[in-house]
């Protein structure tokens, strides 16, 4: 009853492998109809727009891949954002005290998060829909709902905006971070077991792998890209405000799952994720650049019901696929 | 008693927060804004009814602000066609009806996860709302706002309306058996199947009751108002969870009941204006509202826990 | 009596894959008769109960329910029938209160769809004090204790109106006086007419209850008899029974024994958990040494066994191993100290299903095979290799998922992880259990090896025959105490069977 065909190594690399075909078929489609898409202007402007996105996303792979979720992500940059404002403008920190701080902030809202879910075993779900309203609700109360923190030390606001070797400075940090989560996930002991943890927490704890502290790395991290990504949303837009990232955890869990992660847990590498990424990226850049679209101005809409379509389309086509083929093994 | 301890004490609380503003802020009872103030809570509660059976029978549907929206829409424009209320209402709900039948198919029928299911369905509706609408307010006839009674009249019908349709959904989850196989399938789906329940048709039912309630609270919303606004759905959801959840309708499914989601429900909206008397900022009411949501969880958590043991 | 029996079985048989749980089964259930069904852990007790309620459907055979022959039975339409069963484990909604979970099993206590929670109460408190049972209906049934939740189970039993009731260890987890309430049901049953089929490991029960007794092994229904004649002179005597349960010669395959045994490696002393319902348990391994850990289902052998290897940590009593004083205090902390554990439950615990099998192998290694925590993929297929051909794993590769291995070879993979530890004391839970009879033998060599290497291993079985083949010594559970410790070149299947099964 309950013997779920084992999911082999080819099934998700043929996600994979069809998410690129269509990461291709996109980019293309793009190239030809979508006004200055290729330029190197407009490329360098997918990766500056994409990559605190792109980072939440390579942070909730690893927690996704144990089986849980973290909505708290996107109000966490809030947080972070705030936190860097209040510091460096009310505070009258330097910029590298404040940077060091907001790390440490993440971190240690990461930690709260990790702390309810692995130790006190709340369903992650519920606990960061709680953090989600609690840090956003932290940041809109410092800085009650409308103060915005303007004018930084420019060698802070270089991060956003400045080229290092012909790709702006964002593109080297996500690059670090991909590395980061890639060698994480896929190299390291620490993402076998969240992938043991995923498919089976009770297997994992009778290994003699420590399940608790395994579970609430990924947290802790998310918490921390949170406030990398709150900082290079800060250095791009010149702004520190409450509503950074608002919506991007929603992005964030497309991508990953569109990446071919299962939900479930267990399934799913950091690549697919980087394609899951770069296919959000290119929509929301390119679709914006056809003509119809750019007439109309509703770029940004298309882009994201497309991308929650995507997300629907994603879920449901491996488990119509296995109905389908288990009605014509069981006719056979 | 021991059973509603839970119950009692989120009722206590709010009892305390209301002695405490009887005796500070007199002003909060002032009938006028007061009335004002639980006619406004009117669509929240009707999507925390909805939001309790779906939590009853442990799913979860974060997609229903944005359903919130698309129904208003509709309803706003079906009225400002000049069709009768009667006919906005019906659109309302119909679509609502439609939106929670997507959802309950994909969890219900594909096995779907109703969080990442209801995340999708959420960004989805809402970016279809404003592409469509493009944020744009709709101006409503005359005859709609408060059903063209006086203010005092719909504010009132309004509040018999819901607390109408409160205490026939207890009675229903109470007392039916229908009702009660909710509570059977979020406690145990399968011991409800080896009892001869549908624990599919079960979870189908209780998103589609959501969505019909999602298109009935978007009405009443717009009635109170002379226009609509697209974006009034936004982070709804939020709040029937957090009066769910914190009157003691357990995440883990077959626990709680609607009247402690009553409770709930009163106590987060009466946090705000409490604030207000308190003289802190209103800002704060997004983190007062997660950390009850906390403080919530964990304290079922821990009973939870000491229970098993 | 002429009227047709409420259940007839005939040469029932029901394969799993490759291991055939009954080999041809026939059974009878009369109208007013308790007939109690006796057998070793594994005989096929539990098959026989799923086939009748409907769970599992036979490959073989034929099943008559009062006179007509059924084919296609289902759980509802057993139910329909008149068939209700207890299980050990209550499927009760916890959520719920008494009286619901009463209501919902029985659907009754609702007229026109509408609960009426008067009748739904009232009904309940019938029931509840038909069986003498003190159960507030309105408790939720979160916060009953298990004994409590079995008597709400024997009350929904008593108010199906079922005639034909199965009870299996209805007593495992009640006290004295519950279990007089159980007895005073099965007689109001009786009396009723209805049939019970009552399984229990207590001889005494069975003495004092049953009509009939039929006894199953290895998957076949080995003799029927009455336990007394019509003036109530006992028929059949304790140790006939045991005998007809575990008659089967004990094979001399088994690999010789252990010549001199070394050192102690684990010595417990007065060990108990609350949580886990162990107590006082003591008892030494010594290295080189295979220690059998005979008892029943229940017994606590899992249990302890879960201590020791720090899942459920010990609250009482203290622990030693290779001497020096320890308190494991989580499985990580029992790894570092040289404890492997391959557990019962292959599937749940025992391998990740979805996993290749060098990953399966590796898992409790990672610190030492990959220091600084990178993985290295060359070092982790050469211990699959390895593994696979020392212990001669049927396998695609390495890289074969767990799921898709036969039950003997998970098994083996299962071993590899902690053979991989290199531990001085090697916990086995069933290591052969729904394992063909080929691998069986594999494996019993193996441990044998293992031992004779230096390691002290912890067997626990449910197979006499295996535990007493491959022991040197034998210490046997019952309701969470040990209760003997047998030599094993004096143990019997007989001696440890009674020791498991005497009544406290």
């Amino acid at each position: 009853m309950n013997a779920l065909p084992a999911p082999t190594k080819r099934h998700w690399v043929r996600h994979e492998t069809l998410l690129l075909l269509m990461l291709f078929a996109e980019t293309t489609y793009f190239f030809y109809f979508a006004r200055n898409f290729g330029t190197a202007d407009n490329i360098s402007n997918i990766v500056r727009h994409s990559a605190e996105m792109g980072l939440l996303a390579l942070a909730m792979m690893p927690v996704i891949l144990t089986g849980g979720i973290d909505l708290s992500v996107g109000s966490l940059m809030g947080l972070c954002a705030v936190i860097f404002g209040v510091l460096t403008h009310d505070w009258h920190w330097t910029t590298l005290q404040a940077v060091a701080a907001t790390l440490l902030a993440g971190l240690f809202a990461g930690g709260f998060n990790a702390a309810l879910i692995a130790f006190l075993r709340l369903p992650p779900l519920i606990v960061t829909l709680g953090t989600f309203s609690l840090y956003r609700g932290l940041a809109e109360a410092t800085t009650q709902g409308t103060k915005i923190y303007r004018s930084f030390d420019p060698d802070f606001l270089n991060l956003g905006d400045q080229h290092f070797f012909a790709l702006p400075i964002q593109a080297w940090i996500f690059a670090l971070g991909a590395l980061f989560f890639w060698v994480l996930v896929h190299r390291t002991t620490l993402g076998r077991s969240f992938r043991a943890i995923g498919f089976s927490p009770e297997g994992t704890l009778y290994a003699g792998i420590p399940v608790e502290r395994r579970t609430a790395m990924p947290y802790v991290l998310a918490g921390l890209t949170a406030a990398i990504a709150a900082l290079l949303f800060t250095a791009r837009l010149h702004q520190a405000r409450a509503d950074a990232g608002t919506g991007y955890e929603l992005a964030a869990i497309t991508a990953v799952v569109l990446g071919g992660t299962s939900i479930f847990g267990g399934i799913g590498s950091v690549h697919g994720t980087l394609f899951g990424i770069a296919a959000i990226a290119v929509l929301n850049n390119g679709i914006a650049r056809v003509p119809g679209v750019l007439k109309a101005g509703v770029g940004g809409e298309l882009a994201s019901m497309l991308t929650g379509a995507l997300l629907l389309i994603a879920l449901a086509a491996p488990i119509l696929t296995r109905f389908i083929t288990r009605g014509r093994a069981t006719q056979t | 008693m021991k059973r509603y301890s839970r119950e009692l004490t989120v009722a206590i609380a709010l009892s305390a927060l209301l002695v405490w503003l009887a005796i500070f802020a007199p002003h909060f009872f002032q009938p006028q804004p007061l009335l004002a103030r639980l006619t406004a809570q009117v669509p929240v509660l009707v999507l925390t009814i909805g939001m309790s059976v779906v939590i009853i029978s442990r799913q979860i549907d974060i997609s229903v602000g944005s359903q919130f929206g698309v129904c208003a829409v509709v309803a706003g424009l079906t009225s400002a066609a000049g069709a009768p209320l009667s006919l906005a209402l019906i659109a309302a709900t119909l679509t609502g009806t439609a939106m929670g039948a997507l959802n309950g198919f994909l969890v219900a029928w594909l096995g779907l996860p109703s969080i990442v299911v209801s995340l999708a369905t959420m960004v989805t509706w809402a970016e279809v709302l404003r592409l469509f609408q493009q944020g744009r307010f709709i101006n409503l006839p005359a005859g709609v706002q408060w059903f063209g009674f006086s203010q005092f009249v719909g504010q009132a019908s309004l509040l018999f309306f819901a607390l109408g349709l409160l205490g026939a959904m207890a009675y229903f989850l109470k007392n039916r058996t229908g009702g009660r196989h909710f509570y059977a399938v979020g406690s145990d789906s399968e011991a409800a199947r080896l009892a001869g329940i549908n624990p599919k048709g079960v979870t189908m039912l209780s998103f589609v009751l959501m969505g019909t309630l999602t298109g009935l609270a978007a009405f009443c919303n717009m009635v109170q108002s002379p226009q609509v606004d697209p974006k009034c759905g936004v982070g709804l959801e939020m709040k029937a969870i957090a009066a769910a959840v914190v009157g003691g309708i357990a995440v883990t499914g077959g626990r709680g009941g609607l009247w402690g989601a009553f409770f709930g429900l009163l106590l987060l909206a009466t946090i705000n204006p409490a604030l207000t008397y308190m003289h802190i900022d209103a800002y704060w009411e997004k983190a007062i509202q997660g950390l009850v949501i906390l403080l919530a969880v964990i304290a079922d958590g821990l009973r939870t826990k000491r229970s098993a043991a | 009596m002429i009227s047709a029996p409420l259940l007839r079985l005939t040469k029932i048989t029901k394969s799993f894959g490759a291991v055939r749980a009954l080999k041809g089964v026939s059974f009878e259930l009369n109208s007013g008769e308790v007939h109690a069904l006796l057998g070793e852990n594994g005989a096929g007790k539990s098959t026989l109960i799923k086939v009748i309620t409907g769970a599992h459907k036979p490959d073989g055979g034929t099943l008559e329910i009062a006179g007509s022959q059924v084919s296609d039975l289902t759980p509802t339409r057993a139910r329909e029938l008149g068939i209700a069963c207890i299980y050990q484990q209550p499927a009760l909604f916890a959520e719920l209160s008494v009286a619901e979970n009463i209501g919902l099993r029985l659907e009754c206590g609702a007229t026109f769809g509408c609960v009426n929670w008067k009748k739904l109460h009232a009904n309940a408190l019938r029931l509840l004090k038909q069986i003498g049972a003190e159960i507030d209906p309105e408790a939720l049934v979160r916060s009953l204790s298990m004994p409590q939740q079995q008597l709400v189970e024997i009350a929904c039993a008593l108010g199906s109106g079922a005639k034909t009731v199965i009870m299996d260890e209805p007593t495992a987890s009640l006290t004295r006086t519950e279990q007089e309430l159980l007895f005073g049901v099965v007689h109001t049953l009786k009396a009723s007419g209805a049939g019970i089929v009552y399984i229990s490991h207590r001889l005494e029960e069975i003495f004092a209850l049953a009509d009939r007794v039929t006894v199953l092994r290895d998957g076949e229904s080995i003799s029927t008899q009455a336990v007394r004649d019509p003036e109530g002179v006992v028929l059949i005597s304790e140790t006939e029974l045991i005998s007809l349960m575990v008659g089967r010669p004990v094979s001399a395959l088994y690999p010789p024994k252990a010549k001199v045994t070394g050192e102690p490696v684990l010595e417990l002393c007065a060990v108990g958990c609350k949580e886990s319902g162990v107590e006082e348990v003591s008892l030494t391994v010594h290295a080189g040494e295979v220690l059998g850990l005979a008892g029943l289902v229940g017994a606590g052998r899992t249990e302890l066994a879960r201590i020791i290897f720090g899942i459920t940590p010990a609250d009482s009593g203290t622990m030693a191993l290779n001497g020096a004083q320890v308190r494991v205090l989580s499985p990580r902390h029992a790894v570092e100290l040289g404890i492997g554990y391959v557990p019962e439950d292959r599937r749940r615990h025992g391998l990740i299903m979805q996993m290749p099998i060098d990953q399966n192998m590796t898992m409790a290694v990672h610190p030492k095979i990959f220091p600084n925590s990178l993985l290295n993929f060359r070092a982790e297929t050469a211990i699959g290799v390895h593994f696979i051909e020392k212990l001669g794993i049927k396998a695609s590769g390495p890289a074969a998922l767990g799921g898709s291995l036969s039950g003997g070879n998970q098994q083996k993979v299962s071993l590899a992880r902690w053979l991989a530890t290199q531990p001085s004391l090697l916990i086995l839970d069933e290591p052969t259990q729904g394992v063909d009879v080929g691998a069986k033998s594999e494996i019993h060599r193996l441990i044998r090896e293992l031992a004779n290497e230096g390691m002290g291993v912890l067997l626990i079985s449910s197979d006499l025959p295996e535990v007493l083949g491959l022991s040197d010594r034998i210490a046997v559970m019952r309701g969470g105490r040990l209760v003997d410790t047998l030599d094993s070149t004096q143990a019997t299947a007989t001696s440890v069977m009674a020791a498991a099964l005497r009544s406290a």
